[in-house]
């Protein structure tokens, strides 16, 4: 199976190393990886601010790059379900759009495509988890805390394959931080105050890292965390699991 | 390009404590509704069954529409229409004048909040006097709610405590709750004894028996309702289900989601008058029958009014019911506003990180962060979209339609983590406020790639 | 009359796809192992009480243990010795403001809520919510387990009044402290006979 590597605009730009994780830990699972050069960004940002008609290129152009793969894989739940949700909707063709049906986030896929029964990593530190919206209650990457349905985390499941690893999740255990892309500058101060109230459930944990699957959050934790002098770390969850490679 | 939200959020935020304290004391009610919620192994499907119930009739609303108010007339009520707010105040007032009624007592209703009634009928003369205790507060405080199920949620026991030693002389300093709330009850027993007619909303409505089912914790509704030889009620058409069977459904979800008890203490059913009495039902459009017809936003009307949307909400609870510009707060309000008047209540879009707890939490299914995010799509259309964010959405769209563009801005971006802090962090930039500035690799994860892959980890 | 007319014909059913009432799945509900006891715990969960009545146990007796200082006691029921006054006399529901203790009987007590339903069984509806505690008498075999079953037996009942009550009236209105006796009664105890 050919799996093509979606690396978004932000993780490209601020996190390479998040992009690199994901593809060492492909390519040691013994998968095709590609990386076709010419990606740039979903189109979620401007959508999510109410300008659809802006993504749609975007998508047009995304669904041309990245149909050829029999897999899309990136490493961020909230770009993995705009394309898997709201592309439909922004693309308005009589056929859906193939990348929708085809893109996992690599934690998702790792966890239900790939399937490993063990991860050579070594992690000797205390995390807590970061359950963004976006992977929780679109991807499902974990039940959301306002569903009576069975209690499972497949970010959980996945970092307990590391070794010495300490997992911990903090108070109000989903709720947002207040990221929400443009919400973030239209809103600054809601927005602040969530991410601060975040960050503090999160330090309360003691753990040393905050780690997650969506690199725009922990971008917007840390930005918090770095204003108020904050000691705790981050981590993207891939790069915890590659952390042996 | 902030908005009004935006600056009622900040100005409410300001109080710290107050904003922490508003935060974790509606953080305590979704708890509380959790705790409900998981104690059902049915929920879910429960939830399912009540979107469907509200599907059907919402489709087939005429038709029960017709049914409830037969049904009601055999019971020997009497049905009115109105197709406002006007309309509905002055079916009111032609009743209240027919008996001469001096003092209406009135339970909850946000209905009548939505009408304007308090202030048409006081201005024609009659003494309009809410029973409900927050309702009372705010009333006597020349406010309105602030939460549709917890009305004077943002109002601190000395305030309460103040305004009961001037208006019903409690003792001087004591804001003690119960003490307050034991007050109140000998105040307004004595406005239930005087009222000439009382006035409710309506939870449900049941076709298929004509009768009004009105939820209560305080028991205000029934007070009122069984002193009084006149009985209003005042129903928005999207209140009617089909029977007593699908309201088992509603009974189960509302006070468990709403406030995380089992039922209210009182869940009344008013079928027929009072012995030598009467009893009018006004039946409300104001506007729900042209939601009907809109495939996208129908769903609005299947709402119950619970207000777990507010509570779970981490928008709502950080920045209070007032900071929104329409009557109605929280998501189902930033939906409502928008339905009622997109180009007034525009303000209300931005209160949303699209973080899609309303709809988990939602009772009936109401895919309320997702009409949000519809609603944003359109606001183009009323001319209320953001320059700003325009801007902003175009000039992504350009870098990121051209690759090799793309490119070169990943390649030269880093240059902002070494510009001057005045440059960066200013008035303009609303990001640094209470962030700091993501910093921009060294090398783009394009680069490195072209390079031949020096994939190294930097742990 | 245009009213009505303009509303309905605003309304016209526009779904090809309308879902019949008939063909929407009902809930399979939570059952309980001991209804009884259930309803017994969780009267006190919603700030009420729930007594059993033993084997051969006075009601009047235990009601007055349970309220020995109240005078006025309202009830119509006939094995209620110790009322003071048969409120059905009353013209006036205003006239039953200084009642102490009500005592009513329920039909139907429901498991998972500690919901009583009183299809009105007194003349003046008033009786329920005015009197400061309120006794409600229901028998054993009338607890169903959940709200559906409730609605089942309710249905095709003729009343022109009913509600069902769980617990003392109550309100959290003052910064969500919970403050038991808003406008209704400040007490209800079911015995269960």
């Amino acid at each position: 199976m050919k799996i093509g590597l979606f690396v978004p605009c932000y993780v490209n730009a601020i996190y390479p190393d998040v992009g690199i994780a994901t593809y060492k830990l492909l390519d040691y699972l013994g998968l095709d990886v590609c990386y076709p050069v010419n990606q740039t960004c979903c189109g979620q940002p401007m959508a999510n601010a109410g300008f659809e008609k802006e993504a749609l290129e975007l998508a047009m152009k995304f669904e041309k790059i990245f149909n050829q793969y029999d897999y899309i894989v990136a490493p961020s739940a909230s770009c993995t379900a705009f394309v898997k949700y709201n592309y439909p909707s922004v693309i308005e063709d009589d056929n859906l759009p193939e990348t929708s049906g085809k893109i996992y986030d690599v934690c998702e896929f790792i966890h239900d495509v790939v399937k490993p029964s063990k991860l050579p990593g070594r992690f000797p530190h205390k995390v807590s988890v970061h359950n963004s919206c976006h992977g929780v209650r679109e991807l499902q990457l974990s039940s959301a805390s306002e569903l009576n349905i069975v209690r499972y985390s497949k970010i959980k499941n996945l970092l307990s394959m590391i070794e010495g690893i300490e997992i911990f999740e903090p108070a109000k255990v989903d709720e947002c931080c207040g990221f929400g892309g443009m919400f973030a500058i239209e809103e600054p101060d809601v927005s602040v105050c969530m991410g601060e109230d975040k960050l503090g459930n999160h330090v309360a944990t003691g753990a040393e890292y905050i780690t997650g699957a969506d690199s725009s959050c922990l971008m917007h934790l840390q930005g918090i965390a770095a204003r108020k002098k904050s000691p705790i770390k981050f981590i993207h969850v891939v790069q915890i699991l590659a952390s042996g490679l | 390009m902030s908005t009004k939200h935006a600056k009622a959020a900040k100005r409410f935020i300001r109080n710290r404590e107050q904003e922490q304290w508003h935060n974790e004391t509606l953080w305590l009610v979704r708890q509380k509704r959790d705790n409900m919620a998981m104690r059902i192994p049915e929920w879910e499907e429960l939830r399912e069954q009540a979107n469907r119930i509200k599907a059907h009739t919402v489709a087939e609303l005429a038709c029960y529409l017709e049914q409830f108010s037969s049904a009601a007339e055999n019971n020997g009520a009497i049905v009115h229409w109105a197709k406002d707010a006007q309309e509905h105040n002055e079916i009111v007032y032609d009743i209240l004048k027919q008996h001469q009624v001096k003092k209406l007592i009135k339970s909850k209703s946000m209905l009548t909040e939505e009408c304007l009634l308090n202030p048409y009928l006081i201005d024609k003369g009659i003494e309009v006097v809410e029973s409900d205790l927050g309702e009372r507060i705010l009333q006597l405080m020349g406010e309105h709610p602030s939460h549709i199920v917890m009305p004077a949620i943002h109002k601190k026991r000395e305030e309460v405590g103040k305004l009961f030693e001037e208006k019903m002389d409690s003792e001087k300093d004591n804001s003690d709750p119960t003490y307050l709330t034991h007050i109140a009850r000998k105040y307004l027993r004595k406005e239930f004894l005087t009222a000439d007619a009382a006035m409710t909303g309506a939870n449900f409505g049941i076709a298929q028996t004509g009768e009004v089912v009105v939820c209560t914790n305080e028991g205000n509704a029934d007070m009122g309702t069984s002193l009084c030889k006149l009985h209003i009620v005042s129903m928005g058409i999207e209140k009617v289900i089909p029977d007593l069977k699908s309201l088992s459904v509603f009974t189960r979800l509302l006070a468990r989601s709403a406030t995380g008890q089992p039922s209210t203490t009182y869940t009344s059913h008013y079928r027929k008058p009072i012995e030598g009495g009467e009893m009018h039902i006004v039946i409300v459009d104001n506007g729900r029958s042209k939601i009907q017809h809109n495939f996208n936003y129908e769903r609005i009307l299947y709402c119950i009014r619970c207000g777990a949307c507010m509570n779970t909400c981490p928008v709502y609870r950080r920045s209070g019911g007032y900071s929104y510009t329409y009557f109605i707060p929280g998501p189902i309000g930033i939906n409502l506003g928008m339905l009622k008047s997109p180009k007034k209540y525009s303000d209300n879009l931005s209160a949303c990180s699209l973080c899609y707890s309303c709809n988990n939490v939602c009772p009936v299914k109401v895919n309320l962060a997702d009409q949000i995010y519809r609603w944003r799509q359109r606001l183009n259309l009323f001319h209320k979209a953001s320059t700003t964010k325009k801007l902003m959405s175009k000039g992504m769209k350009f870098i990121f339609g051209h690759p090799a563009l793309y490119g070169a801005v990943l390649k030269i971006a880093p240059i902002i983590n070494h510009l001057p802090r005045f440059l960066v962090y200013n008035k303009l930039n609303a990001w640094g406020h209470g962030r700091e500035l993501p910093r921009f690799a060294g090398k783009s994860f394009n680069s490195m790639w072209k390079k031949g892959k020096q994939l190294t980890i930097n742990n | 009359m245009s009213s009505k007319n303009d509303i309905i014909k605003n309304l016209n059913p526009h779904y090809s796809w309308t879902l019949k009432l008939a063909d929407i799945k009902t809930v399979e509900a939570v059952k309980f192992d001991n209804p009884v006891a259930e309803f017994l715990e969780i009267s006190r969960f919603v700030g009420g009480d729930a007594v059993l009545l033993n084997e051969g146990e006075d009601v009047n007796a235990l009601i007055k243990t349970l309220y020995p200082d109240a005078v006025r006691i309202a009830s119509n029921l006939p094995e209620i010795t110790i009322a003071s006054f048969n409120p059905d006399e009353t013209d006036d529901p205003h006239n039953l403001n200084d009642v102490e203790l009500a005592i009513v009987k329920g039909e139907l007590g429901v498991a998972e809520n500690g919901c009583v339903w009183i299809p009105q069984n007194v003349r003046q509806k008033a009786l329920y919510f005015i009197s400061e505690n309120l006794v409600i008498i229901l028998d054993k075999n009338k607890i169903v387990n959940n709200m559906h079953e409730a609605y089942e037996r309710v249905a095709g009942n003729d009343y022109g009044f009913g509600v069902f009550i769980s617990g003392p009236s109550k309100t959290a209105d003052i910064e969500q402290a919970l403050v038991i006796g808003a406008h209704g009664a400040k007490s209800v105890r079911v015995i269960i006979n």
